[in-house]
């Protein structure tokens, strides 16, 4: 009922937070909302000999931001914060709606960060999911300067990301879409209320006319244990034209580049019929969301 | 067999209330623990730690692996764990260490073996919550492994239901099947080769998890004598003591159990707390200082009893007419690593085995049996739900084939006044057997046949299906052991009353239906009563809160406790009142005659009275179910004193894309006598679906291959949410038990009886395909489809 | 055994400030029952996954168990026991009688929370916007279809002015 004790380190601000993980980023952990890495403390699968809070850091780190042609969102933002923002009110962009709202439970919300969702690699990170159909860059940030690196490249392995012990991240950010496109998240579960998925799928697509000039695919996993983006699948669809045929067709390629795994939750040959089904649902929930806006602008 | 005066008591008020209005019974009176709770006052274990100082954690170290003997247990570096006070393992136990229910199996501190990965190796006792977990990882155990099963069929054969060659986790029982009860009726190769049709199929139920909102938590505080307190959230506060007083080696005056509010009890919190309550209570014993025991949430995953798996064969015939002429069946629960009260849920299982159906020929063997998966015990319903699912699966299948409608199929079999049930019991119409008024009011409520046909014919992706199941379910505990209850009310000198039974309040209002009662008969509002929290040091033994016998038992006893009050203080305000007893009305404030309203008296005016008359002010109310009756060879006699029997239909949506299900709409309908507490009746009918549901969908504790639970946690194992649970009609039949309070009958199990098969009859009648196992996830509908698909 | 320094927080708790001294690993759940008493607060899982821990804090819902004290220095933090006046109810208190939502009772706290906060910052809700808000929040007895319909009934009573009751009203007498 209680955590196992753990110590923390409070910074004064960033370059605080920085100098101390310069010194000791090998062993500390950096604690955004907590959502999961408290469980994973709590479970004993995560021992820290020392946490580094960046609450402190969120008078810096929590923004929404138009900008030099790029939608900018602070690490520390939460998924409250983003549901509230109405940047994402923007037709182009309510997959973001879609996956705030399948991400957690309004308590969660509130203090789960999209920068966590970012660092915590597991493959059921909707926000993450999300970013890679956008294909964002997340740009960490050290003492020693900055680096931006694209979302689907940070992936090593399960709960593993490409973070050097001395950096944070400290924004995820993406180019701003074209006028006639949009995303959606979507999940599958056995109950209708708040749960991880099955399989979480998001789609990013822009369309000129019914042709597609721009796509984003990602699944919470395409064979790895953590998420990533249909390559093939986006490189078919990309300059068709957009009909339930190339949909459909869509996802027979995506088959050949996605393995599932069996779990107690669900066996292999499902999630992967399901991944198909959800692709489709997707798309079309993409193509509808464009479609709405162009009548009603 | 003596006659006592309280069966007597009972049919007089029976018969004085029959079809007469109430006051406060059926009415909707706020009950008496909504204000502590809306306002945050009401105290659960846990919050009771608040009123002690000095406490010590007591911190439970399990074992590493489901199934192994144990060579070593070596505590010499957890004791030095700064702020540990003593490391318990059995050899500190001063009685004995056994938690076992049924039969003695299960010790609280694993000694020579471990059969599951919630045994307990050791206790470490500390001042503080987080030194206790630390000085965990500092004990260290020799194992020796031994093999895991986790799947009954590994342990006995379900066709014949031998037991198969393995190694025996009851090694010193000889044998890992626990129970096997049996029905034999009639001629059952005759009565097949007589049958036009013949159902046969396999079933399976899942393990279901309680996942009531409140962990397990005792909180044991050392008293002057020796004697030991507990608080503990318990559904059986004198089992408790019973069991703790045993582990302890203490006398049953010696240990006092309170039962303060539950958060959820649904039959987990029965077992449970002889071993939760022990380890507090072992802790005070040893260090002379009040003591907690908290489950955490994973801990009460792993560490509980849940309802048995079921893997079952059924084989049902009929004639062309859809008559019934056998049911045959092999029934294995697997009760996992310890018995609890697998031996009963099998027993209770057998008996409703065949459904609220006429049957003249049977053949049932079920069979409990060990196994290294979390043991499982009481949950709401006890094994009725699982046999429920096979039966009422087993009439859809049926009418199927004999192209009938299902309802048609069912009002031609049902249990009806008259009739006698599988084992011979005769329901006569003292029983109250409305089955065939729930049948008609659920498919008027549903408008049942409309609807069945419009869902005949669909083609959209997401279709939608419409099913019924029906059920009976025996009150109180019948043959499982001696099947009293009591309460005392207590009239004091101001005209209140206190209200105490040993019965506990899980929140449905049970004890709240106990108060209309006596209000009812006394003639004193409910606003006069005040109820006390269950306490073996002030309430009379009234048995444990289970098997749907709060109403039924406790209500009896109320009825005879207050009869006798209200009898004494007739006489007494008849004396002076000049008026005949019979006359008198009690109408508190007022007591007046009701030949000559004028000839009036205060209430509080006859109180005072009574104590300078010598005429006792207090009443202890007590009851014992008429003897039920067992035969073992045959499964014939009289096994429950009556039966609540219920009708639900369940409308489905499937999306045959991803192979989900919701339930859209829901309707109930159940004969339970008389409507005591309109506000616990609905809280069970609705709750009970929304359980049901979770069991028929979503709800499944999975082990892996070593024994280990994959999802310990409220993230991983799924209940219904608020965006689950459907709309839900509510109808009661009032057919009127005789022999219960008012003519009540139980509804805290039967209301999950029947949802699950009629959740998966309305999924099989939306995709033509006739499931046979729950939950029924996503995954399973899909596969299930596509392999339809395939077929086709 | 390492040691842990102490923190002092210095938080306002239904209206009362206190300074407490805490641990690094210290969550708000624990300095609220059981260091300021404030048992209506209830731990179902520890893990975020149950709603009945939450509290409102600086004008949001959090989970208390998944909240370090540390990070409540200088905050504001509100739990059942003061959503009224000493002897009033709030509207939800009353709600929750009146449409007799309340079975086991350990849930309703996270629930009252949830609703308070929903009406507080909408009081016209819809029937989605409130499933939307108590989505999560688990209840066990499944009072799920009353626990909607106390969040209505306090939507009406607030959006009528109707915040607070004497205890007798709810109680009909």
């Amino acid at each position: 009922m209680h955590m196992p004790r753990f110590d923390v380190y409070v910074p004064q601000d960033l370059n605080d937070a920085l100098s101390f993980l310069d010194e000791r980023g090998e062993e500390a952990i950096p604690l955004a909302g907590g959502t999961d890495l408290l469980t994973l403390i709590r479970a004993g699968v995560v021992k820290p000999k020392i946490l580094l809070d960046l609450w402190p850091l969120r008078k810096n780190l929590s923004y929404i931001r138009r900008e030099g042609g790029y939608v900018r969102i602070g690490a520390l933002t939460t998924v409250d914060e983003v549901l509230a923002n109405y940047l994402f009110r923007d037709s182009r962009y309510l997959g973001f709606i879609d996956a705030a709202r399948g991400l957690g439970p309004t308590f969660l919300r509130s203090i789960a960060t999209i920068g966590g969702n970012v660092a915590t690699g597991h493959p059921l990170s909707d926000m993450a999911i999300l970013l890679l159909a956008l294909k964002a860059e997340v740009k960490f940030v050290s003492r020693h300067g900055e680096r931006r690196v694209s979302i689907d490249e940070i992936y090593l392995d399960k709960r593993k990301i490409d973070r050097r012990p001395n950096e944070l991240i400290a924004e995820v950010a993406f180019r701003e879409k074209p006028m006639s496109s949009s995303t959606a998240v979507l999940k599958i579960d056995r109950r209708r209320g708040h749960s991880m998925g099955y399989v979480v799928s998001a789609s990013y697509m822009a369309l000129e006319g019914d042709v597609i000039t721009d796509v984003g695919i990602a699944f919470d996993s395409l064979g790895k244990p953590y998420p990533g983006r249909a390559y093939r699948t986006e490189e078919f669809l990309i300059g068709r034209r957009f009909s339930e045929d190339t949909i459909a067709e869509s996802s027979k390629v995506l088959e050949l580049e996605m393995t599932r795994l069996s779990d107690y939750r669900a066996p292999a040959e499902y999630r992967l019929s399901l991944s198909k089904t959800l692709l489709k649902k997707c798309l079309l929930l993409v193509s509808q969301r464009i479609k709405e806006e162009l009548m009603h602008g | 067999m003596t006659t006592y005066e309280y069966y007597r008591i009972v049919e007089e008020v029976f018969e004085k209330y029959m079809g007469r209005p109430t006051v406060f019974v059926g009415k909707k009176i706020t009950k008496w623990d909504e204000v502590a709770k809306v306002t945050g006052k009401a105290l659960f274990t846990a919050d009771f730690l608040k009123l002690y100082k000095d406490v010590v954690w007591v911190h439970s170290v399990r074992t590493k692996y489901s199934h192994a003997l144990i060579k070593n247990i070596d505590v010499s570096e957890a004791v030095n764990v700064p702020g540990v006070i003593r490391v318990l393992t059995a050899r500190d136990i001063p009685g004995v260490n056994d938690v076992g229910y049924v039969i003695p199996d299960q010790p609280l501190l694993a000694e020579r073996k471990v059969r599951y990965i919630g045994d307990i190796v050791a206790l470490i006792v500390s001042k503080d919550p987080y030194s206790a977990s630390e000085a965990a990882e500092k004990v260290f155990v020799d194992y020796e492994p031994l093999p895991v099963y986790i799947d009954p069929e590994e342990i006995v054969d379900l066709m014949t239901i031998e037991e198969k060659a393995h190694s025996l986790i009851h090694d010193e029982r000889g044998s890992d099947v626990v129970a096997h009860v049996k029905i034999r009726v009639g001629d059952f190769s005759k009565a097949l080769r007589e049958a036009s049709v013949v159902v046969e199929n396999k079933y399976r139920t899942p393990m279901q998890e309680h996942a009531y909102i409140e962990p397990e938590a005792a909180l044991a505080v050392p008293e002057p004598d020796g004697g030991i307190t507990v608080i503990a959230s318990t559904q059986c506060p004198f089992d408790a003591r019973r069991a703790i007083a045993r582990v302890l080696g203490l006398t049953q005056n010696k240990v006092r159990v309170i039962a303060p509010f539950i958060g959820g009890g649904f039959g987990g919190k029965e077992d449970v707390v002889n071993e939760v309550g022990a380890k507090a209570a072992l802790a005070t014993y040893y260090t002379g200082r009040p003591a907690i025991a908290l489950h955490t949430r994973e801990e009460s995953f792993i560490g509980h009893s849940k309802r048995h798996p079921m893997t079952a064969w059924y084989r049902h015939a009929a004639k062309k007419t859809g008559e019934i002429v056998l049911v045959e069946a092999n029934i294995l629960l697997d009760t996992g690593a310890y018995a609890s009260l697998g031996p009963f849920v099998a027993w209770r299982a057998t008996v409703h085995s065949v459904g609220p159906y006429k049957v003249p020929n049977a053949r049932i063997d079920t069979l409990a049996v060990y196994t290294n998966t979390v043991y499982s015990g009481a949950f709401r319903g006890f094994g009725n739900p699982q046999v429920h699912f096979a039966v009422e699966r087993q009439m859809d299948i049926l009418a199927e084939e004999l192209s009938m409608d299902p309802v048609e199929l069912r009002l031609k079999n049902i249990l009806r006044a008259g009739d006698r049930t599988i084992h011979g019991q005769l329901l006569s119409v003292g029983h109250g057997v409305g089955l065939e008024d729930c049948v008609r009011r659920v498919i008027e409520l549903s408008n049942w046949y409309e609807k069945r046909r419009l869902y005949s014919n669909q083609n959209e992706p997401v279709k939608r299906g419409i099913g019924i199941a029906l059920m009976w379910h025996g009150n109180s505990i019948g043959v499982e052991g001696a099947d009293y209850s009591s309460v005392s009310i207590i009239i004091n000198r101001d005209g209140t009353i206190t209200f105490r039974t040993g019965l506990t309040e899980m929140g449905q209002g049970s004890l709240w239906g106990l108060v209309l009662i006596a209000a009812e008969i006394l003639g004193v509002p409910p606003s006069y009563f005040r109820v006390e929290i269950p306490d073996t040091s002030s309430a009379p033994d009234s048995g444990p809160t289970v098997a749907s016998r709060s109403t039924v038992m406790g209500g009896n006893a109320t009825v005879v406790a207050a009869y006798k009050l209200k009898k004494r203080l007739s006489e007494l305000a008849g004396s002076f009142l000049n008026c005949d007893p019979s006359d008198v009305v009690i109408e508190a404030p007022k007591v007046y005659c009701r030949e000559d309203p004028s000839k009036e008296v205060m209430w509080r005016e006859v109180v005072e009275e009574a104590l300078w008359l010598g005429v006792p002010l207090q009443e202890y109310g007590f009851y014992r179910a008429t003897r039920a009756e067992w035969h073992e060879e045959t499964g014939t006699g009289a096994p429950y004193i009556t039966y609540t029997f219920g009708a639900v239909v369940s409308e489905v949506a499937v999306d045959t894309e991803t192979g989900q299900v919701w339930v859209e709409r829901a309707y109930t309908a159940y004969d339970i006598g008389r409507v005591i507490n309109p506000i616990g009746a609905e809280f069970h009918a609705v709750g009970g679906y929304v359980q049901g549901m979770g069991y028929a969908l979503m709800e499944e504790v999975v082990h892996s291959k070593e024994g280990c639970v994959y999802n310990n946690n409220l993230s991983t194992y799924y209940i219904p949410t608020i965006r689950d649970a459907p709309q839900i009609a509510v109808a009661f039949i009032e057919s009127g038990y005789r022999q219960g309070p008012l003519g009540a009958k139980g509804l805290g199990e039967p209301s999950i009886v029947a949802v699950a098969p009629s959740i998966a009859n309305a999924v099989s009648h939306a995709t033509g395909v006739q499931f046979t196992e729950i939950p029924l996830t996503p995954h399973r509908v899909f596969i299930e489809l596509e392999k339809r698909k395939r077929r086709l | 055994m390492a040691e842990y320094r102490d923190y002092v927080v210095k938080l306002t708790v239904n209206g009362v400030t206190y300074i407490v001294s805490v641990k690094p690993y210290e969550r708000l759940i624990d300095v609220l029952r059981y260091k300021l008493g404030l048992t209506s607060v209830k731990e179902g899982c520890g893990r975020g996954e149950c709603g009945a821990c939450v509290v409102i804090l600086n004008g949001k819902v959090v989970p208390s168990c998944l909240t370090l004290a540390i990070r409540t220095n200088g905050a504001e933090v509100q739990t059942l026991e003061g959503l009224a006046p000493e002897g009033k109810l709030h509207a939800v208190q009353k709600a929750l009688i009146e449409v007799h939502g309340i079975q086991c009772g350990f849930c309703i706290p996270g629930f009252a929370i949830a609703i308070k906060h929903l009406v507080d910052n909408n009081s016209n809700p819809t029937d989605e916007e409130i499933k939307e808000a108590l989505d999560g929040y688990l209840c066990r007895c499944g009072s799920y279809s009353m626990l909607i319909e106390a969040a209505r009934l306090t939507a009406k009573y607030v959006s009528e002015g109707r915040r607070y009751f004497d205890l007798r009203e709810c109680l009909g007498e």
